[in-house]
């Protein structure tokens, strides 16, 4: 057995688990915010609440330069490493 | 002569195999973006291909790995590079036939090692790269894809759960036209990168790249990407029929977090140079995704069939590609033997193609 764990290549291996899962969840978190900011926004302008809809809509935009931001950086790093 | 011709064969059943490749799953690569209405079916098909094709010429690690760690470069022929393809287009069309959810990678480092352990036995396999570049991925990857689209879609649920399903449906729609296209990428980053490597074996074995110092020259890796972009491409149009209640029933968000799961773990794994099956790190995304919601939504019985095709896949497919290898080595070192088992299997596999069209289509993994 410990032959056989010789043969892995741990570091790569962990690597891969840990980015995937990072950039995984990661993604769907900010993407999550994008639209909890997006659809607040509406509902809070509809109620006529203008700060809270600014706020939520700030939110939107940061989330979606955010999704853009790290799917560009992850296609950056499997292209220049 | 003798060798340009054998090369010639080689090459063209590489892409042959990168063209059903492709072929084979663009059912997985669509089917989530296309049943959650996401995208349009035929949009869907067309961006997979172009991105498949794209995807192609991001990495070559993968391309490294199986062109050099899987069996020893300086020990392979020809005829062992095209007895290694035969044996993987062979457990491909079986389990074709039966239905199993099979890894076209794995049978394509089945039969490569199949073949070369019957021509020059375990020295030329590489025990290490075997097991720490593919069998132990080959596992990792679709329980880390399970995982993070399990985790990825309770989050969701968390952040997003008290909104109107209307807003949230269609915002995750907008978001699964980027997550499919990456999904696609990743697909074309790593399945494609298999072909360049074994043309680029071949490329070795013929003698026109240096076994000790080479890199995958810019035409295979444009010929690859180009075959499995027309097999994506194609095969869509097949699956755009059978496409509807065969596939898992998902929200928005839970396609959204099935795709960037899939996605994440094979980029993750093409920039480490593993060579993973994509099939069954998207099945094991969309069973997370769906396992997450409901336990009772995902038919585990796939999961049994992956199970079985794991541990199957590359024994079976080395056991043909070494028979492969000993009936064309009956023939010599020449062309004779790789012509003779080309034509006889181009027969079989028109045979097998027409008989199980007549019995209907088969489901993949990620339809089932």
């Amino acid at each position: 057995m410990p032959v056989l764990l010789g043969f892995i290549d741990g570091q790569a291996l962990w690597q891969t688990i840990w980015t995937g899962a990072v950039a995984g969840i990661g993604v769907c978190i900010i993407f999550a915010f994008t639209i909890l900011g997006a659809a607040r926004s509406t509902d809070m302008r509809l109620e006529d609440r203008a700060v809270a809809a600014t706020l939520y809509a700030v939110l939107a935009v940061l989330g979606t330069l955010a999704s853009f931001a790290v799917v560009i950086y992850a296609v950056v790093l499997i292209t220049t490493k | 002569m003798e060798s340009d011709i054998i090369l010639v064969i080689v090459v063209a059943t590489a892409l042959g195999f990168d063209f059903t490749n492709g072929f084979h799953d663009t059912a997985n690569v669509v089917a989530t973006g296309i049943s959650t209405r996401a995208l349009p079916p035929k949009l869907a098909v067309t961006l997979a291909a172009i991105l498949n094709f794209i995807g192609a010429f991001l990495s070559l690690k993968v391309a490294a790995t199986v062109a050099k760690d899987i069996v020893d470069p300086s020990t392979i022929t020809m005829t062992i590079v095209f007895a290694g393809l035969i044996g993987a287009i062979a457990w491909n069309l079986i389990t074709w036939y039966f239905g199993l959810p099979s890894s076209s990678s794995h049978a394509l480092v089945g039969g490569l090692v199949g073949a070369s352990f019957v021509a020059h036995g375990f020295s030329s396999i590489s025990g290490e790269g075997l097991l720490g570049k593919v069998m132990v991925p080959a596992v990792i990857a679709p329980v880390l894809a399970f995982l993070v689209a399990g985790v990825s879609i309770i989050v969701i649920y968390r952040i997003v759960g008290r909104l109107r399903p209307g807003p949230v449906n269609r915002g995750f729609r907008v978001g699964q036209w980027a997550s499919s296209g990456l999904l696609a990428v990743s697909h074309g980053t790593n399945d494609a990168q298999k072909t360049m490597g074994i043309i680029t074996l071949a490329l070795v074995a013929h003698g026109s790249l240096d076994a000790d110092n080479f890199e995958v020259p810019t035409w295979v890796i444009f010929a690859s990407a180009s075959a499995i972009a027309l097999g994506t491409y194609s095969g869509g149009w097949r699956i755009i029929k059978t496409m509807g209640s065969r596939i898992i029933k998902m929200d928005p968000a839970q396609g959204f977090a099935a795709q960037g799961a899939g996605a994440s773990a094979i980029l993750a794994a093409s920039h480490a140079g593993f060579p993973l099956s994509t099939t069954h790190t998207i099945s094991g995304a969309v069973m997370g995704a769906g396992a997450a919601k409901r336990l009772s939504a995902v038919r585990w019985g796939v999961a049994g069939n992956m199970m079985i095709a794991w541990l199957l896949t590359i024994p079976c497919a080395a056991a043909i590609g070494g028979i492969v290898y000993g009936f064309t080595s009956i023939f010599g070192d020449g062309a004779a033997g790789p012509l003779i088992v080309s034509v006889v299997s181009v027969g079989l596999l028109l045979a097998v193609y027409l008989r199980r069209l007549q019995r209907g289509s088969v489901l993949t993994a990620a339809e089932a």
